[in-house]
C-alpha cells in the first residue's frame, strides 16, 4: 500500500447561520470534507448556496456557527497568511501601486526585508510570464493579466494553500481556457493545494482531482466526484466520452437538487 | 429607514440633550457659557413672546423671501436658456463655475460700499446667493429631458404645450427642485451673514449683539431655533424632491 | 500664460483704471488698480502681519478639520450601522447656516484666534466627513477581505488599503472643506476679531478707505486660490493612478 497523503485542510461539521433582521438564514449545514496535500479540489453549486462563505471560513476570515476548520491539524481561528492565500473574481490589485509593488505588498505586511521582497516578486513575475510588466500599473494590463498578477501575489508569500473564489469568472471564454491551462502549469510546478470555486462544471472537471458538489439552502455537500482523468490534461479531453459522463453525473446532482428546491419553494408560496 | 436606525438617531439626540442638561446640573459646564437646555427653552419661549424679537425675525424673513422671489425666477429663466441653447450655455458656464468657486461672502464689504446698509444691499446679496446655484441646476435639469421621447411625441403629433407638460416638466422637476432647495438655504445663509456683518435690524444683528454681550441663553435659543427651522425647510423640500422623483420613476 | 490672455488682462486693467480716472464710478464704490497699489505701498507691513495671523489660523483649522473629518468619515464608512445612523444626521446638519453659530463660538472661545479656528473647523468638517464616508463605502468589499487575508491589522487595512482606495472621493471632500475653512476664517474675522485679513477688510470698509478694502479682498482671494492650488497639487499626486485610468477609457 502507498503511504497515505497527509490532509492539509479539513472541514468538520461546518455550519453557518446568518441572522438578517432577526430572521436566521441557515447558509451552510454540516459540511465535512478533507483535502489531501497537493490536490486540486473544485467546489461547484448553485448561485447563493454558500460557496464564498465556505471558502472564507476555510481561510479563517468568517467564523463558523458550528464545527471547525483544521489546517495541518490545527484549528483555524484567524487568517494564516503564511499558509493560505485567497483570490477573488476581481484581482483586487492596489491601483496606485506598480505591478511589482503589488506582488510585494503581502510580503511587506509580513515584514519581509526589501531585498528579499524584490527577489521574490521578480521570481513570481517570471513564473506567470509577465516580467516585462513589473513597472506598469494595474490599469495598463488586461483582465487576464491582472488575474495572473493576483496569482503571483498569492504565491509570493509561499503559502501551501491557494483558495480561489471564481478567479476566472469575469473573463471571456478564450482567456478563461488559457488561464485554466496556465493555472495547471503553475500548480504542477509549485505543488500547492488548491481549493477552487467555479460556476463552470467543465472548468471544475478540467482542472480538478476532486469536485465537491453543493446544494442550495441550506448549503450541504451532496457529492464528492473523483475526477481521475489522466494528466497532463489538454483541451481535447473536454470532448471525450469519459469527461462527458462525469460532467453529466455532476449536472444530475445539481439539477436534482434544483427541482427539490423548486418544489419546496412552490409549497411555501 | 430601519426602526433600529431611527431609534439610535433619536437616542443620540436625546443623549446629547441629556448630557448637556446633566453637565450643567453637576457643574461640569459653566451655565454662563453653556446654559442648560431647560434654561434655553425658557429663553426661547420668552423670545417667541417678545414683539421686538418677532419684529427682527420678520425683517429677516421678508429679506429672505424677497431675495428668493426675485432671484429664483430670473435664475430659472437663465438656467433654462443656458441648458436649451448650447452656445449660450458653453459661453456662460465658465463664468458660473468661477463665481461658484470664488467665495461670495468675501465680497460682502463691497456690497455695503456700493449699496449702503439698507434693504437693497441685503436683497441683492441674497439674490446673488440664490441665483447661481438655482441657475446651474436648472441648466442641468434641461439636460435630463429624454429627447427620444420628445421626438416620439412629436411624431404622434403632440403639440408644443403638451410636450412641455408631459415630458419636459416631469423630467426636469427633481433637479430644479434640488436647485431651489439649495437656493433657499444659500439665501438664508447670505441674508443672515449680511445682517451680522452690518445692519440695523434682523436676526443676524441680534445674534452678534447677544454674542458680544454674553446674553448666552437668548443667543443659544435663537441659534437653535434658526438651525431647526432651516433643517425643517431643507427636509421638507427634500421629501418633496423625492416625491417628484418617485412619480417620474413610476412614469418611466 | 498665452499672449492673448495677457493682452485681455492688460486691457481689463486699463478699462478698470479709466473708469475710476474719469470718475464714472464714485471713489467709495470702486478702487482703481493704481489706488490698490498705492494702498499696498502705504500699508504693506500691516497687511503682512494680518496675513501671517490669518494663515496661522487657517493652518491650525485645516489640521483639525482634515483629521476630524477623515476620522469620522472612515468610522462611518466602515461601520455600516454607525454610517446609517450618522449619514442622515450629517446631511441634515449640512443645511444648518453655520454662520449663526459663530457668536456662540465667540462666547465659548473668546474673540481671539480660537473662535475663528473653531468656526472654520466646523464648517470644513462636514464635506470632508461625508465625502470620506462615501468614498470608503464605495470600496469593493473584497479589498477588506483581501487585506485581512494577507494578515493586515484593522488599522493597516484602513491606512494601507481603504484610505488610498477612497482617495479620489476624499480629495474632492478636502477640496470643498479646505475652501470652506479658508473662507470661514476670513468671514469670521470680518464679523468680529482683533486681527487678520478679514479684520482689515471690515475695518477699512467702516472708515471708507476703498483702496484698502479691495487690497484686503485680493489678499483673501489669494489665500483661497493658494489653498485651492496646493490642494490640486496634492490631489494630482495621490490620485494620479485614477486619472490614468479615466484617461484610458
Ligand atoms: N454577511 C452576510 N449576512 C447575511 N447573509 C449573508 C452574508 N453573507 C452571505 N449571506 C447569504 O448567505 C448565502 C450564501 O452566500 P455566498 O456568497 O456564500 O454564496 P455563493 O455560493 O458564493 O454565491 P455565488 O455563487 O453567487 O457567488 C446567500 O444567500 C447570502 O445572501
Ligand atoms: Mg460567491
Amino acid at each position: 500500500m502507498a503511504p497515505a497523503i497527509p490532509v492539509v485542510i479539513e472541514a468538520r461539521g461546518l455550519g453557518k447561520i446568518f441572522s438578517v433582521e432577526r430572521a436566521p438564514i441557515v447558509a451552510l449545514q454540516d459540511i465535512s470534507f478533507a483535502v489531501p496535500e497537493g490536490r486540486f479540489v473544485s467546489l461547484v453549486g448553485p448561485s447563493g448556496c454558500g460557496k464564498s462563505t465556505l471558502l472564507q471560513m476555510l481561510a479563517g476570515l468568517v467564523p463558523s456557527t458550528t464545527g471547525e476548520v483544521l489546517v495541518d491539524g490545527a484549528v483555524v481561528r484567524r487568517p494564516i497568511p503564511e499558509k493560505i492565500s485567497v483570490m477573488f473574481q476581481d484581482a483586487t490589485l492596489l491601483p496606485w501601486k506598480r505591478i511589482a509593488e503589488n506582488i510585494e505588498f503581502p510580503l511587506e505586511i509580513a515584514g519581509v526585508p526589501a531585498a528579499e521582497r524584490h527577489a521574490r516578486a521578480a521570481g513570481m513575475l517570471a513564473l506567470v510570464g509577465l516580467s516585462e510588466f513589473a513597472e506598469r500599473y494595474p490599469h495598463e494590463l488586461s483582465g487576464g493579466m491582472r488575474q495572473r498578477i493576483a496569482i503571483a501575489r498569492g504565491l509570493a508569500p509561499n503559502p501551501r494553500i491557494l483558495l480561489m473564489d471564481e478567479p476566472f469568472g469575469a473573463l471571456d471564454e478564450q482567456t478563461r481556457i488559457k488561464m485554466g491551462h496556465e493555472l495547471l502549469r503553475i500548480w504542477a510546478k509549485t505543488k500547492k493545494t488548491i481549493f477552487f470555486i467555479t460556476h463552470s462544471l467543465t472548468e471544475a472537471l478540467f482542472l480538478s482531482d476532486i469536485v465537491l458538489v453543493m446544494s442550495h439552502r441550506p448549503g450541504r455537500i451532496v457529492g464528492v466526484i473523483d475526477a481521475a482523468l489522466p494528466r497532463p490534461r489538454t483541451y481535447d479531453i473536454i470532448g471525450s466520452a469519459e469527461f462527458g459522463a462525469v460532467r453529466n453525473r455532476i449536472w444530475k446532482l445539481i439539477s436534482q437538487d434544483d427541482t427539490e428546491a423548486g418544489e419546496t419553494g412552490m409549497a411555501s408560496l | 429607514m430601519k426602526p433600529s436606525v431611527l431609534a439610535a438617531q433619536a437616542a443620540f439626540v436625546l443623549f446629547v440633550i441629556g448630557a448637556w442638561e446633566y453637565g450643567d446640573a453637576v457643574g461640569l459646564f459653566d451655565p454662563k457659557i453653556l446654559p442648560p437646555p431647560s434654561q434655553v427653552a425658557v429663553a426661547l419661549k420668552g423670545l417667541l413672546q417678545s414683539a421686538s424679537f418677532l419684529g427682527d425675525a420678520a425683517d429677516t424673513i421678508v429679506r429672505v423671501i424677497a431675495a428668493f422671489l426675485i432671484g429664483a425666477p430670473i435664475a430659472l429663466a437663465t438656467g433654462f436658456v443656458m441648458g436649451e441653447n448650447l452656445d449660450v450655455g458653453r459661453s456662460l458656464s465658465p463664468i458660473f463655475n468661477l463665481v461658484l468657486a470664488v467665495p461670495q461672502s468675501i465680497f460682502l464689504p463691497i456690497f455695503v460700499l456700493v449699496f449702503g446698509l439698507g434693504f437693497t444691499e441685503k436683497l441683492i446679496f441674497g439674490i446673488t446667493h440664490v441665483f447661481f446655484v438655482v441657475a446651474i441646476n436648472a441648466a442641468a435639469a434641461v439636460r435630463e429631458v429624454p429627447h427620444g421621447q420628445v421626438l416620439l411625441a412629436r411624431s404622434f403629433g403632440a403639440g408644443r404645450f403638451k410636450i412641455y407638460r408631459s415630458i419636459y416638466m416631469p423630467a426636469m422637476a427633481p433637479q430644479v427642485m434640488t436647485g431651489l432647495r439649495l437656493g433657499i438655504i444659500f439665501d438664508i445663509i447670505g441674508i443672515l451673514l449680511a445682517e451680522m456683518y452690518a445692519s440695523r435690524s434682523g436676526l443676524g444683528v441680534l445674534l452678534l449683539r447677544w454674542g458680544e454681550s454674553y446674553a448666552v441663553d437668548k443667543l443659544m435659543a435663537a441659534t437653535v431655533l434658526i438651525s431647526l427651522v432651516t433643517i425643517l425647510i431643507n427636509e421638507l423640500m427634500r421629501v418633496f424632491e423625492h416625491r417628484i422623483g418617485r412619480w417620474r420613476q413610476a412614469m418611466a | 500664460m498665452s499672449v492673448r490672455r495677457l493682452i485681455v488682462i492688460v486691457i481689463a486693467l486699463g478699462v478698470w483704471e479709466a473708469v475710476r480716472r474719469f470718475n464714472l464710478v464714485g471713489p467709495l464704490l470702486l478702487a482703481s488698480p493704481s489706488e490698490i497699489v498705492a494702498a499696498l505701498v502705504k500699508s504693506w507691513p500691516d497687511y503682512l502681519v494680518a496675513l501671517r495671523f490669518t494663515v496661522s489660523e487657517i493652518v491650525i483649522a485645516l489640521a483639525f478639520a482634515w483629521a476630524l473629518g477623515i476620522g469620522a468619515g472612515v468610522v462611518a464608512g466602515v461601520r455600516p450601522f454607525f454610517g446609517a445612523v450618522s449619514g442622515p444626521l450629517l446631511s441634515s446638519l449640512f443645511a444648518v447656516p453655520l454662520i449663526t453659530w459663530y457668536p456662540l463660538f465667540m462666547v465659548w472661545f473668546g474673540i481671539g484666534m480660537a473662535s475663528k479656528i473653531a468656526y472654520a473647523v466646523v464648517s470644513g468638517f462636514f464635506p470632508i466627513a461625508i465625502n470620506t464616508m462615501n468614498g470608503v463605502r464605495g470600496v469593493d468589499p473584497h479589498y477588506f477581505v483581501f487585506g485581512r487575508a494577507i494578515g493586515c491589522s484593522r488599522l493597516q487595512v484602513v491606512l494601507r488599503i481603504l484610505l488610498p482606495m477612497a482617495m479620489p472621493s476624499i480629495a474632492s471632500g478636502l477640496r470643498i472643506g479646505t475652501a470652506l475653512v479658508v473662507i470661514g476664517v476670513i468671514v469670521a474675522e470680518m464679523l468680529a476679531s482683533l486681527g487678520g485679513v478679514g479684520y482689515q477688510i471690515s475695518y477699512y470698509q467702516s472708515v471708507y478707505q476703498t483702496g484698502h478694502v479691495y487690497l484686503g479682498i485680493l489678499f483673501a482671494l489669494a489665500c483661497a486660490l493658494a489653498a485651492n492650488w496646493g490642494l490640486s497639487v496634492i490631489e494630482r499626486r495621490f490620485t494620479h493612478w485614477r486619472e490614468l485610468q479615466i484617461g484610458e477609457r
